[in-house]
């Protein structure tokens, strides 16, 4: 175990140096720089001149790189070119929003899909089934910025239960919070509710069919008891990819309902740093979601250990 | 001497204003405004949603749109304001008068102003002001014009400039000429590339979360004795109309700002809401909406294709279209209740004329492919489709590419384009638009140049500078009226509708369109979506 461990780690530091160095040159790739959007019609061939130098972008890009990479070493990833806050600061105000939105849309998104699981899975083919799988089929299909116009209509301008848009730090007013992610969480969820109730409803349709399962049954053990502690677990695999893939894309990836709902997450940020050609912004906050992704699916590789240690026997 | 009300309306302020990039955003894209959540009266701290968030709160190194001012107008004041009447008048400053050419301007402070840290307002502050923003590479060029402001006494500053301008104050009612504290100035000295906002305006910062919120609270100290109403301000960024919208619908604001006609359609007339827009009451330009093309690349360069765009460009089926029942036809610079306004010879839509233009340049050249650039914004996407349209059925190959709002200025400047969307040239004075059509501005493709479209005409020239020197107010209208018909003449803009700002708010909210200035005159209600927060309350 611990030899995998360190063999993952080891691959984790080869893989966030790779995702450096990528996130370096495409960014560097993208048309443009930040000059035009800090001196705007003020960007005269001098004052260009005389603006790279001061940010250091007239240097060639390997030591642009080495530079950044050095700082970013020593827990500095620069500062913004535009509105001057540190990546770090951007980064410590926009990942508890992101996060607590990714959270609370898997929590949610979990505790529709496992159980709808595992109630369809018994008896296949039948009107929940149909009904269920339908439905989840349909849900792939909306995007999230499809989904949040739809339930601010009906949930906020229609019923007035919830805000429209707006953000209130968890520490301000934990009520408050809670209550004004309902309808950006719920945005995010209907995706991830399909994804994951059709890939365990497949896996434990499979797992019943097993002779374990049989063997549990004709030992008189209640289906409940099955269910849960028989043909849950190596169902689960599947479940559990998905969920480490989909939660690490949905790191940054909330960025459109972010957007929609006026809330200041990391998503939102990077999205305006790429438009705005702020390079070390969107270098600092790229590196630590893929970094994050990546360790990310490091603790899903480790949560398969303890699901199935044959895996690191294999 | 103060200047006349119509010298006023004149005001050279080229050397002050400089690139003023708020006033080329791409058509569409600057649709960000802001809900300042103003609450109101004795408690309120009015929230109000802006559109888009800016990049900070120093003026010698960030750019202030629209939203900018917005942010300015709580936490600043400007040495001059724009009255009612088109006038410009004392604000912070308690006069402002030239010499008897023009070129020399002495300025004379408020007494007793102290800035939200407790320092005085001096002479000496404002220079200091002036030394930054000169020293800035964003607002440096625009006081090229302005060879030295110096100390005269404890409240009195010169300017000397390079020549008469008639019109210099008008600059002052600008970005250049809100006053910030000599600590903010200092602290950028230090290394601090984001000093904290220190300044005379009515309310004094608190906090700023950047996409999140922005609140000042009542200055207790304000120099305008009994000003503001309001104990505190929120400003928070919604990009997305609708949304925005929705929020004002929900109770979570009590203003919003858009520049999507709908809003108005949306809201006016709705109980419980009141609307205010910059469709009357404009004083000076209005931004315009429209297509630029490039007088200095194929086929545009050909005037033939300009009149043959111009011709099949239907702008009456877009504005009944996109502009929301407001629009009115638009044929230059100016909006008929303006006294610049006048019939300028721009080409009527007749696409029969329009494709024999094309097919004569067919003959010579072969089938006239263009790209039209815009931004990526769902509303200019539906408008550039439907031109698209129009453009070939009288032959043309019109291609559509979306490019970022960053990138397509880059194009502009460097002439890397053949027709794009824009807006612009909202302004008190014409004169503030030298820039954008003056031949010396203008270069060739691949050289810097202010001049976008490359059109380069003498008669333009010579027009907008007789307008800026002369203090006979016939000769300056004769003078605009000139470079209007010159402009339908030369099409290097094609014009599609003005472009409209809207304020909601909600019945609550009181005075946020009617301001006073410090002299009793009523000010500049609504320029172009910036009004002032000063002295609105709520009403219970």
């Amino acid at each position: 175990m611990g030899k995998y461990l360190i063999r993952r780690f080891l691959q984790l530091l080869v893989v966030s140096f790779i995702i450096s160095v990528l996130v370096f040159m495409l960014v560097h790739l993208l048309p443009g720089d930040p000059t035009t959007q800090i001196l705007g019609a003020n960007d005269t061939a001098a004052n260009r001149a005389i603006l790279l130098k001061q940010l250091g972008l007239n240097l060639p890009l390997w030591h642009q790189y080495t530079i950044w990479l050095s700082a970013a070493f020593h827990g500095n990833l620069g500062t913004s070119y535009l509105n001057h806050f540190s990546v770090t600061h951007i980064l410590a105000t926009g990942a508890p929003v992101s996060i607590e939105l990714i959270l609370l849309s898997q929590i949610l998104a979990f505790a529709v899909a496992i159980p709808l699981a595992l109630v369809v899975s018994r008896k296949p083919n039948r009107a929940l089934d149909n009904i269920s799988t339908t439905t989840t089929f349909g849900l792939l299909a909306l995007p999230p910025f499809v989904v949040a116009p739809i339930l601010v209509a009906v949930f906020a301008v229609g019923l007035g239960w919830f805000p429209a848009t707006g953000y209130v730090p968890f520490n301000q007013s934990p009520a408050t919070n809670i209550h004004d992610m309902v309808l950006p969480a719920v945005a995010i969820t209907a995706g991830s509710i399909a994804v994951y109730f059709r890939l365990l409803r497949s896996d434990l349709i499979s797992t019943l069919q097993q002779d374990f399962i049989t063997m549990a049954r004709s030992k008189g053990l209640s289906n409940r008891r099955i269910m849960w502690r028989h043909a849950f677990r190596p169902s689960s695999f599947s479940l559990l990819a998905a969920a480490g893939i989909n939660i690490g894309s949905l790191i940054a990836g909330t960025f459109v309902v972010e957007a929609l709902f006026a809330m200041p997450g990391i998503g939102y940020a990077l999205v305006q740093a790429v438009e705005q050609r702020d390079y070390l912004v969107v270098q600092g906050i790229s590196l630590v979601v893929a970094i994050a992704f990546v360790v990310l699916q490091f603790i899903i590789d480790f949560i398969f250990t303890i699901v199935d240690p044959r895996v690191v026997r294999e | 001497m103060e200047p006349s009300s119509a010298d006023a309306l004149t005001a050279a302020v080229d050397a002050l204003l400089g690139v003023d990039l708020s006033r080329v955003d791409a058509l569409g894209l600057v649709d960000l405004l802001r809900s300042v959540e103003v609450q109101m009266r004795r408690l309120a701290a009015v929230d109000h949603r802006l559109v888009a968030e800016i990049d900070g709160f120093y003026p010698p190194n960030n750019h202030w749109d629209t939203n900018g001012y917005l942010y300015a107008q709580c936490l600043y004041d400007p040495l001059m304001a724009i009255a009612a009447n088109g006038t410009i008048q004392p604000y912070l400053a308690e006069s402002c008068t030239p010499n008897s050419t023009y070129d020399t301007w002495t300025l004379v402070l408020r007494p007793n102003v102290k800035f939200s840290d407790g320092s005085d307002l001096t002479a000496t502050v404002v220079v200091n002001n002036f030394a930054a923003l000169k020293a800035s590479l964003l607002t440096g060029q625009a006081l090229t014009q302005v060879v030295s402001c110096t100390v005269t006494g404890p409240l009195t500053l010169e300017y000397k400039l390079t020549g008469p301008n008639p019109a210099f104050t008008a600059g002052l009612t600008t970005q250049v000429g809100y006053v910030f504290g000599q600590a903010m100035i200092d602290q950028y000295k230090s290394g601090n590339s984001a000093p904290t906002p220190v300044g005379t305006g009515p309310f004094v910062f608190k906090e700023w979360q950047p996409n999140n919120h922005f609140t000042a609270t009542k200055n207790p100290g304000y120099w305008r004795k009994g000003l503001p109403y309001l104990d505190q301000i929120t400003l928070r960024p919604i990009p997305d109309t609708i949304q925005r919208e929705s929020t004002m619908k929900t109770g979570g604001v009590d203003m919003i700002g858009s520049t999507d006609p709908n809003t108005i359609k949306r809201f006016q007339g709705q109980s419980g809401y009141q609307v205010v827009d910059s469709l009357t009451g404009v004083i000076g330009e209005p931004s315009m909406a429209f297509i630029m093309l490039n007088t200095a690349v194929a086929p545009t360069n050909d005037l033939r294709i300009r009149q043959a765009l111009a011709m099949s460009l239907n702008q009456a089926t877009i504005q009944k279209i996109f502009g929301g029942g407001f629009a009115q036809p638009i044929n230059g610079l100016f909006l008929p209740n303006s006294p610049y306004y006048s019939a300028t010879g721009y080409p009527a839509y007749n696409p029969a004329e329009a494709k024999k233009l094309v097919a004569s340049y067919k003959a010579e050249h072969g089938t006239p492919a263009l790209q039209l650039l815009t931004i990526p914004d769902p509303r200019l996407a539906q408008v550039v489709q439907i031109i698209q349209q129009m453009w070939n059925q009288v032959g043309f190959d019109v291609s559509i590419s979306q490019i970022e709002q960053a990138n397509l200025i880059s194009n502009f400047i460097s002439g890397k384009f053949q027709a794009a969307t824009s807006y612009q040239f909202g302004n008190v004075n014409p004169d503030l638009n030298y820039v954008w059509w003056s031949t010396t501005t203008a270069g060739p493709v691949g050289s810097i140049a202010l001049n976008f479209p490359r059109n380069s005409d003498p008669v333009i020239e010579q027009s907008m500078l007789t307008g800026r020197s002369t203090t006979d107010t016939a000769t300056r209208v004769a003078a605009y009226q000139t470079v209007n018909k010159q402009l339908a003449k030369d099409l290097p803009y094609l014009w599609l509708e003005q472009y409209i700002f809207s304020e909601v708010a909600t019945s609550r909210v009181q005075n946020f369109a009617n301001p006073t200035l410090p002299n009793g005159m009523k000010g500049y209600a609504f320029d172009e979506g910036i009004f002032s927060p000063t002295a609105i309350w709520l009403s219970k």
